[in-house]
């Protein structure tokens, strides 16, 4: 198409887009485990002004929805999921429903909704979910999502993520990390907890519910725009590390192409997420890019920086994969670009 | 089908904003009912104008200051000599403004463009103005002003004399290189649609809106082209190479079995695509479907209609006004207005504005609607989105055709 009708103002990827989700719709996931206090967090959303013409899902693990009668009342459009988790049951129906939102839109029989917010199920596994999203062919080119949440409770928290690898999973593959009943724990009970989320995702901002509430703007601004902390991290936790690639020079799209097209060939299961923001040869602005296990984003160009920083960003969260081997594959394949190998 | 409770429009009509924001909404001091002329000036001292036609009498133009987008400021506001005429189209290149005068009946004035000096925004000085009136004119409905040296525009003449009342206006070229006289210099219509032509005159329309010329769009990319809109007769690519003796290279239209009414045509230079609207002329959609239309132009002898921008169900918005496309960001060729070829920007009444990603043309993708609560005092009870101008900072102006005035947004996709 590009080809046979060029336009001058487009870049390799395409129309250069103001922001990260383009003109998609916006979802915010809530993940949390059990208590953690994810419905009432939405319900206070949806109660400010902030929060009107949102569409809600929710999946509950349980047969009987009581979630999603208080939920009812609030919502622009209430969708319950099945009985079982996001991540493994009813991952098609989240599909299903999301499809059905956007068809119900268009021919008028639901409200014009300009916001999805997604409950998971206190057990869910976030990682299916943001594949959900990940490619056209999904959801990817209706949906995205602008931040994920993950809640920890200030009394329970600690001992849930000692003992439930789910909920350490939650919190390491989270853009916001918020401290629910912060009021009910000690000063140093919170500190530590703090310190313990830290750890395990230094990426992530961390806030605190007031009364169950979070700032309506945190809790739909994108990750994108405050990702100013590319912290590297080597903490390990069920074999989870996390690091960040920098490049200071621009990187030559087919290179970085080609070396996680090996990476997704050779360990596609090991890579959890990674995210992060490129700056191309041959682009005006930041070329985002994203991918979840073997599912990449279509990447695509903003309009502009951010800020400042030219540097290529990319955050890596992976499974029994190091940070080493990824660092020398890139070494490997941008050595081979730089020799002028064109066809890498 | 939807019934009648599940309407959004019947349910109190349902605001929606996606992927707009608001930065102002101005009533224009309770003579918000504008037309289809919409122009950004940079004023010699400095401001930023945007003139804007008026739909119908009794105001004739207005000129808000818009340099600070968040806070209007009407600096101008005129009167028609008399009721039974409209403005409703103008352009302005440089310091020179251009309005069309159009008369509700025939042989009346006045009928014709008007030229103005509009140095003083506050105080526009007219220069001369250009007749058009006679037994069978209603005068000029639209023009094109882009280049300070001629006025294209959908006019009638004294000596034009149709087959068929509703067919009066026609293309018409004038040279206003001399503001002060106006001169004719070359003009156009369908051939069967003039007393003496040699070919039959054109079938009637079931809604009969006239083979009379809508928007006579010229740009320099292409200096040697008219994009000419001709209502119930399609759409027309002119040579106007020799301004003198404009030839017909191309034509399209939908109708039948669309139901006319072409209003708009813009081309995408380097693209080989072209842009084409039907305008809805008729309340509760009973001329549905009217449409944005995506045209193949790499070959301008062969126009080939690959998609529409898709719109929402009809039946939803029928209840009141019109629902339908009308224009569309022109992508006017002055430093004072946006360019664009990958984004569309298209009016379409009780539905609002709607921008439309065209990147991949085969599959034009809605990005963003602006659909406004009905202003007070709506007579049709919605808004009717009736045009629309992207100045060159990416501020987005509307306005409605009743009584809404002018919106004033931000495109946030």
């Amino acid at each position: 198409m590009l080809d046979l009708f060029p336009s001058r103002e487009a870049g390799p990827f395409g129309r250069r887009i103001k922001r990260e989700r383009g003109a998609r719709i916006p979802v915010t996931v809530v993940t949390g485990f059990l208590g953690a206090g994810k419905t009432t967090l939405i319900r206070r959303f949806l109660a400010s002004p902030d929060g009107q013409g949102t569409a809600v899902i929710l999946n509950e693990f349980g047969a009987v929805g009581i979630d999603d009668a208080l939920m009812r009342e609030s919502a622009e459009q209430t969708i319950l999921l099945g009985n079982g988790c996001i991540c493994c049951v009813t991952r098609s129906d989240l599909q299903l429903a999301l499809r059905a939102l956007v068809i119900d839109r268009e021919r008028g029989a639901v409200p014009n909704f300009a916001r999805v917010v997604i409950e998971t199920s206190g057990l869910a596994d976030p990682a299916p979910i943001l594949q959900t999203f990940s490619t056209d062919r999904a959801l990817g080119g209706e949906f995205h999502i602008d931040v994920m949440l993950a809640m920890v409770d200030a009394i329970n928290g600690e001992a849930t993520l000692k003992s439930a690898a789910e909920a350490r999973k939650q919190v390491i593959l989270a853009d916001r990390l918020v401290i629910s009943k912060s009021d009910l724990a000690g000063a140093a009970d919170l500190d530590a907890l703090r310190d313990r989320l830290q750890k395990l995702n230094p990426r992530a901002s961390i806030d605190i519910a007031i009364a169950g509430a979070l700032d309506p703007e945190r809790f739909v601004a994108p990750a994108t725009t405050e990702r100013s902390g590319f912290v590297a991290e080597a903490e390990h936790s069920d074999g989870i590390v996390s690091f960040v690639l920098e490049r200071q020079q621009p990187v030559e799209w087919a290179a970085f192409h080609r070396a996680m097209e090996t990476l997704i060939a050779l360990r596609g299961p090991e890579l959890l997420r990674v995210k992060g923001i490129l700056n191309v040869t041959g682009c005006r602005g930041p070329v985002v890019v994203q991918y979840v296990q073997h599912l990449a984003h279509p990447p695509v160009e903003l309009q502009s920086w951010p800020d400042q920083n030219r540097d290529s960003r990319v955050v890596f969260i992976t499974r029994q994969l190091g940070e080493a081997q990824i660092r020398d594959l890139f070494a490997a394949v941008e050595a081979l670009a730089k020799d002028g190998a064109r066809e890498i | 089908m939807l019934t009648k409770d599940e309407s959004p429009l019947t349910k109190g009509y349902q605001p929606v904003v996606w992927n707009f924001k608001l930065l102002e909404h101005d009533m224009l001091g309770g003579f918000g009912g504008m037309g289809e002329g919409m122009s950004v000036q940079i004023a010699p001292d400095g401001r930023r104008i945007i003139w804007l036609a008026h739909e119908s009498a009794p105001k004739n133009f207005t000129a808000v200051d818009v340099s600070d987008p968040r806070k209007p400021k009407v600096v101008c506001q005129t009167d028609l000599p008399h009721a039974n005429m409209r403005s409703n189209s103008l352009e302005t290149t440089g310091n020179i403004m251009a309005v069309a005068y159009q008369t509700s009946k025939k042989d009346s004035k006045p009928a014709g463009f008007e030229l103005f000096d509009i140095s003083k925004p506050e105080n526009p000085k007219s220069i001369s103005f250009f007749d058009c009136s006679g037994p069978h004119s209603r005068g000029v409905h639209q023009l094109w002003f882009c280049d300070g040296e001629f006025v294209h525009c959908a006019s009638g003449s004294r000596d034009f004399v149709p087959t068929n009342p509703n067919d009066d206006q026609f293309y018409r070229c004038v040279d206003v290189r001399n503001p002060s006289k106006p001169i004719e210099i070359g003009r156009w219509w369908m051939p069967g649609t003039r007393q003496g032509d040699n070919v039959m005159p054109p079938p009637r329309h079931p809604i009969d809106k006239g083979y009379r010329a809508h928007n006579t769009n010229v740009y320099p990319q292409r200096g040697d082209r008219c994009y000419l809109a001709y209502i119930d007769g399609g759409m027309f690519v002119l040579d106007i190479s020799d301004k003198a003796n404009p030839k017909k290279i191309s034509q399209w239209t939908n109708s039948p079995p669309y139901t006319g009414f072409m209003h708009t045509v813009v081309p995408l230079f380097g693209r080989g695509l072209m842009l084409v609207t039907d305008e809805s002329t008729e309340n509760n959609a009973k001329d549905w479907p009217k449409l944005i239309w995506i045209l193949d132009a790499r070959q301008e002898t062969n126009l080939v209609p690959i998609a529409t921008c898709p719109m929402p169900d009809h039946r939803v918005y029928a209840q009141a006004g019109r629902f339908g496309a009308h224009n569309i960001h022109e992508n006017v060729p002055l430093p004072t207005a946006w360019q664009s070829d990958q984004i569309v920007l298209g009016t379409f009444f009780n539905g609002g504005l709607r921008a439309y990603d065209i990147s991949n043309p085969y599959q034009p993708k809605e990005v963003g609607i602006f659909m406004p609560p009905a202003p007070p005092g709506a007579p049709t009870g919605t808004i009717q989105i009736n045009d629309v101008f992207v100045d060159e900072r990416a501020i987005v102006y509307a306005v409605d055709r009743h009584v809404g005035g002018l919106y004033i947004l931000e495109m946030d996709f």
